[in-house]
């Protein structure tokens, strides 16, 4: 596709010319994000390197009306930086300064490009870290991490990045800059930045982030508790929950996603586990020796064969080991595999792990499933073979499983953010009314519709005409609101 | 037909709606708390104990809603002054001491149904504690002060109560000094507030032994004595008295404590409560894209 003739030119003179990719083979690198299904290529890529130059190019798009995606390390999972073929994509990696740790403040301030590992790096030494943790942490950047709200294994704890951002410098698609909050928290007015964390990038760019860190903990024990069965860990995950103990992670995997993390990994997990459960407590020394206590005495109750405790660093990293390597294990297993994100209230998860098994079984493709069990955040692994034609079977398993999760109480999405993936699903989540109401909000950022297009809210280009599945919202289905 | 000045206390979301949009038509402009009330919107619609979740009509006070919860041993972390609703807490931002290991209610709402200005009924988030589908609209709504729309349904994330607490009292002449030892320290209070000029407060939550052993390792950090929980209710009505909500980066905190005569002053969180009104007006930019959602959300102008 090609841009207006002259924005090529303003672009260079915005970033320099050497910061403007134009040739086909190299725009090929920024054809997709995680999500490698969905691929397009845009007309330009531009690598900025200051406010200043996001600025100018905002401007230059926007006086062009020409679309535009922006992107961290593209580890996205949702399609959220899939670029738009009559656009450009505005490529956030030069970005990658830390511009001041201000631990008397417990802040770093950052620009988009550093990967959510270096804030860790930056201040472990001073005894804090950051707490949002998500499994790409090495290479998965700040500004990806803000456009999507992402968790992680320990968000169970500490929450999001929305929970870990106190300020933002904003560049709206118009190209002004809007300070958001600061190092203080709750500032006056609407919480804007609220809505700006996990916007997916519709709303501008985020071009300077304040991050909080936190106080390391004094302690940290790790267990692992197998059980015979994935319903009997999904019971003691919830019975944690409820007990009142509140761990920093409780992630679970079943028999499928054990075998082949063995098989890549040899994490040396207990033998003949149908799942297992990974606990981590974290905090003061006597609280967490109380709750590990506890802990184990439940899962033993709940029916657990084997409990481990890892005793130092070591253990501990070998008892992630199996959890962390779970996704790219499935390639061991399986030619192809699809992940899904959906959420259930935490009490409803052995029901709907039952009802995806029921699924898996009908369809005749399997299903592993590794999860942030403590939060109810569903991470199924679709395994099917595209070559053998097991593309649009696996397709309809996942929206299966999704519905599933909806009819649950639930959410299409815990952290990997609606994209391009689930935006044809919305309507299953929120009736016309509250998308019409999104689109209001996207409207007063981005009027010109020049941010992100696509993405988000489901559009009758993109979804058909005819509205997707109407599904009540969870208030609805619970019977305590009418819709309107 | 509503009159000018009748007070409307819808009783349910469909007569919210009705009242909005009627006001929108009249051009009548409606101020939520004194002619647009919510006391009769205050139900729990829903607490499922063992996800830490509930649903409530908006009007409720925070008092019903603990009354509610406490017999399962759970709470929501919000302890402003006084006994507002859940709604008012939003809508103005209030929190309490519970601010610094919990979060304001924009870090506990999980999910919201808005009447907006015009009286379109949204809902946003969902009832589970993770959920990054759509617009954060529970979040936007925090510290809106009702302008954009009546809030009338949220749904929260709870705590479990803990088994034991215990606050330390630590009279000084640097408050500054002992916050930053103990922020810096390994301990993880539930608060710490500092009752200015001269007094720091810091409340332990937990199992019993953890309690002790929090207590005595901040006493040797710091110093102090055992206090009781009559302490908090003072830091808690001076807040309440105070006019004006001052920031501050968290560093700042022994300055911003040689300019303040008295104060109640969360230093982690970098907010003073003073006795007088603090002005400010946000920059340029926000107040643009305000602006832009008050024209969005309540186009007649219906909500003052």
């Amino acid at each position: 596709m090609s841009l207006p003739p002259d924005l090529i030119g303003e672009l260079e003179t915005q970033v320099g010319p050497e910061h403007v990719i134009v040739e086909p083979e190299q725009l090929r690198v920024y054809d997709c994000d995680g999500l490698t299904g969905w691929r397009a290529t845009p007309s330009a890529v531009v690598l900025p390197a200051s406010t200043g130059e996001v600025q100018g190019v905002l401007r230059a798009c926007s006086r062009a009306s020409v679309p535009w995606v922006a992107r961290g390390a593209g580890t996205g999972l949702s399609g959220g930086a899939l670029p738009v073929a009559e656009g450009i994509v505005i490529a956030l990696t030069r970005m990658d300064a830390i511009l001041e740790v201000d631990l008397g403040s417990q802040r770093v301030v950052v620009q988009p490009g550093v990967t959510n590992l270096d804030v860790t790096r930056a201040v472990e030494a001073d005894g804090f870290f950051y707490a949002p943790d998500p499994s790409s942490q090495q290479v998965c950047t700040i500004g990806g991490n803000v456009a999507e709200n992402s968790g992680g294994a320990h968000c169970l704890k500490n929450g999001f990045t929305v929970n870990h951002v106190t300020g933002l410098t904003l560049v709206l698609p118009d190209g002004e800059a809007v300070e958001l909050g600061g190092r203080s928290l709750d500032a006056d007015g609407p919480d804007l930045l609220g809505v700006v964390v996990g916007s997916e990038g519709t709303l501008g760019i985020v071009t300077e982030i304040t991050l909080r860190v936190l106080r390391t903990p004094e302690a940290v024990t790790t267990m692992l508790a197998a059980f015979h069965s994935l319903d009997a860990a999904g019971s003691a995950c919830s019975r944690v929950i409820s007990s009142g103990i509140t761990p920093a992670a409780i992630e679970m995997m079943d028999r499928l996603t054990i075998e082949a993390a063995e098989q890549a990994f040899r994490p040396g997990y207990p033998e003949g586990a149908g799942s297992v459960l990974l606990v981590e407590l974290d905090g003061v020394t006597a609280q967490v020796e109380h709750d590990a206590r506890a802990v184990e005495a439940l899962c033993r109750e709940l029916g657990a064969f084997d409990v481990r405790v890892a005793q130092d660093a070591e253990e501990r990293r070998l008892l992630w080991l199996g959890r962390k390597g779970a996704f790219p294990a499935m390639g061991r297993i399986s030619p192809d595999y699809y992940v899904q994100d959906g959420v259930v209230p935490r009490t409803r998860l052995p029901e709907v792990l039952r009802r995806i098994e029921e699924l898996s079984a009908e369809r005749g493709l399997r299903v592993g499933n590794v999860f942030h069990a403590g939060d109810g955040n569903l991470h199924p692994l679709v395994l099917y073979d595209a070559a053998a034609g097991e593309t649009e079977r696996a397709k309809d398993l996942a929206d299966a499983i999704l519905e599933a999760c909806l009819d649950a109480g639930g959410s299409l999405t815990g952290e990997h953010g609606i994209g391009v993936d689930k935006v044809c699903a919305m309507p299953g989540m929120f009736s016309e009314r509250d998308l019409e109401v999104f689109t209001r909000l996207r409207a007063v950022f981005d009027p010109a519709g020049l941010a992100n297009p696509g993405k988000v809210l489901p559009t009758p280009r993109l979804c058909g005409e005819v509205p997707g599945p109407f599904r009540l919202h969870p208030l609805e289905r619970m019977g305590v609101a009418e819709r309107f | 037909m509503q009159s000018a000045s009748e007070v409307l206390r819808p009783a349910s979301l469909q007569e919210a709606s009705d009242a909005l949009a009627a006001a929108s038509t009249s051009g009548r402009t409606l101020r939520i708390g004194e002619t647009l009330l919510t006391d009769r919107l205050n139900r729990v619609l829903q607490h499922e104990a063992g996800d830490l979740t509930c649903t409530v009509e908006a009007g409720i006070r925070l008092s019903e809603l603990r009354a509610v919860l406490a017999p399962h041993g759970q709470r929501l972390s919000l302890d402003p002054p006084g006994d507002p609703t859940v709604g008012a807490c939003l809508a103005a931002s209030l929190s309490g001491p519970l601010r610094h290991r919990f979060g304001g209610p924009r870090d506990l709402v999980l999910g919201v149904t808005l009447v907006l200005g015009d009286g379109t009924v949204a809902n946003a988030g969902g009832t589970v504690v993770k959920n990054v589908a759509g617009y954060d609209l529970g979040k936007l709504v925090c510290g809106s002060r009702g302008t954009l729309a009546l809030i009338a349904r949220v749904s929260l994330r709870l705590h479990p109560v803990q088994s034991a607490a215990a606050t330390l009292v630590v009279e000084t002449g640097d408050a500054a000094g002992v916050a930053h030892a103990l922020l810096r320290s390994q301990l993880q209070p539930s608060a710490l507030d500092v009752l200015h000029p001269g007094r720091v407060l810091v409340l332990f939550e937990g199992v019993e032994p953890a309690v002790d052993a929090q207590l005595a390792a901040a006493r040797a950090l710091v110093g102090g004595a055992a206090g009781d929980e009559d302490a908090w209710a003072e830091s808690r009505e001076r807040q309440g008295a105070a006019l004006g909500r001052l920031r501050f980066a968290p560093r700042d905190l022994r300055n911003t404590l040689s300019t303040l005569r008295e104060a109640i002053v969360r230093p982690a969180v970098g907010v003073a409560y003073v006795p007088n009104r603090v002005g400010g007006v946000p920059p340029a930019g926000v107040r643009r894209l305000e602006r832009g959602l008050k024209a969005a959300f309540d186009p007649a102008g219906a909500l003052a």
